[in-house]
């Protein structure tokens, strides 16, 4: 076998910087996509208003009660919206996302006044499943640019129990 | 400068105890701080479970870092004082995970699932994060590494790491989750979040390593074995806590044990290496290519490159994972094992192919060093032992000889022997490299080790 050359260690220096180089071009790649999906400078100051989030009865596709933040996983629930509170023309929706980051309700996309009659929006229970899953859910009102959700006008976080 | 050590070190240093300690310290220092400013900042301000389990948990992270610290050490002492110093690490380390393992099933998993269910959670990821510390060793076929350090390299990544993420994690997705769009720019600051954190809390037991037991840390396939060790650890504890909670949250439509099942295979079976192991293995990779490099700028570079493509490695899985959906049929199996491959089957292959060239690179410069020290005829290494001691399958075969004329107790005799030599060519290589500060008459006690351990085994 033969003595390894002293500078074997250099190629494996140039290998990591290699290597690192391509890590770099992977994290600017995700940067581009963080700004793609997050474009600075989309502040409208509109604001839309959440009127609360109750229980959901989707036999009569009614909400009742008082507005909550926990729910427990047996119950269904909905977010009621006052699309009035938004300026008229711009694109908007509205989603509930589940701790998995999927999207399990929505409303839209049209204009505030196209989505007038769409004041309820309900968690929708995933099929094959009896309840909502536990965990945290989200529920925001964006408005679109493109069909690509650029700004958040309003947010609520509530949280299912497990028991 | 030669003249300031007595006896001369390979790499002369004004003074005995190397400046690697003092940043060493500084690097400990920093991570107790982190731990203790992170405790209170979760406590007071999130009052979380995790928050409380880590303010809690402070004694035991405390007894754990000063036991690890007493048990690395006590190898570097005389053989009376070594006995003493290892009972006082094995108490404070037992003591620590006790204290640890009630306070994460008190706080965390019982709450979720219930302690039964953590404890099953627990036995069946031992098994498997046992075996991948095994094969991890295994990989340095010249010279394996200690499993006191592997083990404490593992428990770091399980224990401190996880400890040193969660105040950080749970502050930046609660502000990402309030302040920014939903979708794949949320997803993208979490990737984030999770690349830089977790990287930065793992290797952090890499770059310990390497200034505390530069002994024990020789070269880029030592660096990848810690890397990958501390990347398992991690891993088994977060396969736990994923399995107990989402147990929790699919046992009520009665999947729960399915749930717990599939993350079960998805991170100790099919990511068992393609996933933190492959990561914290860069970071490795990179402080054992600094190792042996001459400046000091080009050590920085190397661990700094290490850590970068750990962090791509670990963001592009988490931010890109949703690019490749999984279809809820038969067809869907094939595609979990496929997105795996595809992910992160690239960067497992550049770190096994620096693996191999390590191998290669390190076996050559130690059958160098085996022929020189048999041709100095100092009787440490004769000349018939070095194509035995070069090659793994023939130490193998001497020893299996061994263990057939005089049982295990020859066997061991003989892999003590054989251990002695080679670190011994390594001292040898080193220093032929300036690579060591330790004085030379460390490599003369080597030497007489090795010659003392000879008449212990069979001619």
């Amino acid at each position: 076998m033969p003595t390894a050359p002293y500078d074997q260690v250099r190629t494996l220096y140039r290998t990591i910087l290699v290597f690192a180089t391509v890590g770099v071009l992977i994290l600017i790649i995700g940067l581009v996509e963080f700004v793609h999906f997050e474009p600075p400078g989309q502040a409208s100051g509109a604001k839309a208003r959440i009127v609360g989030v109750y229980v959901f009865d989707p036999a009569t596709g009614t909400t009742s009660g008082s507005d909550e933040s926990q729910f427990a996983h047996t119950q269904q629930f909905a977010a009621v919206v006052d699309w009035s509170s938004l300026p008229g023309g711009i694109e908007v929706d509205a989603r509930w996302y589940d701790a998995f980051g999927d999207v399990v309700g929505r409303a839209g996309p049209g204009t505030p006044e196209q989505l007038a009659g769409h004041q309820v929006v309900p968690v929708v229970v995933p099929s094959g499943f009896h309840h909502s899953l536990p965990g945290s859910y989200t529920f925001v009102v964006e408005r679109l640019q493109d069909g690509i959700p650029v700004e958040v006008l309003a947010r609520r976080i509530v949280l299912v129990q497990r028991a | 400068m030669r003249n300031l050590t007595t006896p001369p070190a390979a790499n002369p240093h004004p003074r005995l105890r190397p400046s690697r300690y003092g940043i060493a310290i500084a690097v400990a220092a920093v991570v107790v701080v982190a731990l203790v400013a992170s405790s209170f900042l979760n406590y007071v301000y999130l009052d979380t479970i995790p928050g409380r389990a880590s303010l809690y948990g402070l004694l035991a992270v405390a007894l754990i870092a000063l036991g690890t610290y007493i048990l690395v050490r006590a190898f570097s002492r005389d053989r009376a004082m070594r006995r003493k110093h290892l009972i006082r690490a094995g108490v404070l380390i037992g003591l620590g995970v006790l204290l640890w393992l009630l306070l994460i099933d008190v706080f965390v998993f019982t709450q979720s699932a219930g302690p039964g269910v953590a404890a099953i959670c627990v036995l069946v990821c031992l098994p498997t994060t046992g075996f991948g510390l095994l094969v991890v060793r295994r990989m340095d076929r010249n010279e394996k590494e200690p499993w006191r350090l592997v083990l404490v390299a593992a428990a770091w990544g399980a224990i401190v790491a996880t400890s040193l993420v969660i105040w950080g994690e749970t502050i930046w997705e609660a502000t990402a989750q309030r302040s920014l769009v939903p979708g794949p720019g949320l997803d993208a600051s979490t990737a984030f979040m999770a690349g830089v954190l977790e990287e930065l809390a793992k290797g952090s037991a890499v770059v310990l390593l390497f200034l505390v037991m530069r002994d024990e840390f020789d070269d880029v396939v030592d660096g990848i074995v810690y890397g990958a060790a501390v990347g398992l650890g991690f891993n088994f504890m977060e396969s736990v806590t994923y399995m107990t909670n989402l147990y929790a949250i699919f046992q009520p439509e009665g999947i729960g044990g399915y749930a717990a099942g599939f993350q079960w295979y998805a991170r100790q079976v099919l990511g068992l290496f393609f996933g933190h192991a492959t990561y914290t293995a860069f970071i490795g990779a990179g402080i054992g290519i600094a190792r042996q490099l001459p400046s000091v700028r080009q050590k920085g570079f190397a661990i700094a490159s290490g850590f970068i493509v750990a962090i791509a490695a670990h963001f592009s899985w988490d931010a890109w994972l949703t690019f490749f959906p999984i279809e809820s049929n038969v067809f869907g199996l094939v595609e979990i094992h496929l997105r795996t491959l595809i992910m992160t089957g690239p960067f497992t292959a550049a770190i096994i192919a620096l693996l191999i060239f390590g191998v290669r690179f390190e076996g050559q410069n130690l059958l160098d060093q085996l022929r020189k020290e048999a041709a100095d005829g100092r009787g440490a290494i004769l000349p018939d032992e070095v194509t035995v001691l070069a090659s793994p399958w023939q130490r193998l075969k001497q020893r299996l000889r061994s263990l057939n004329h005089g049982g295990p107790r020859e066997y061991l005799a003989t892999a003590r022997l054989q251990s002695a030599q080679l670190d011994l060519a390594m001292e040898r290589w080193h220093r032929e490299r300036k690579e060591i500060d330790t004085p030379l008459d460390a490599e003369e006690q080597l030497r007489l080790r090795v010659i003392d351990l000879r008449p212990r085994t069979a001619p």
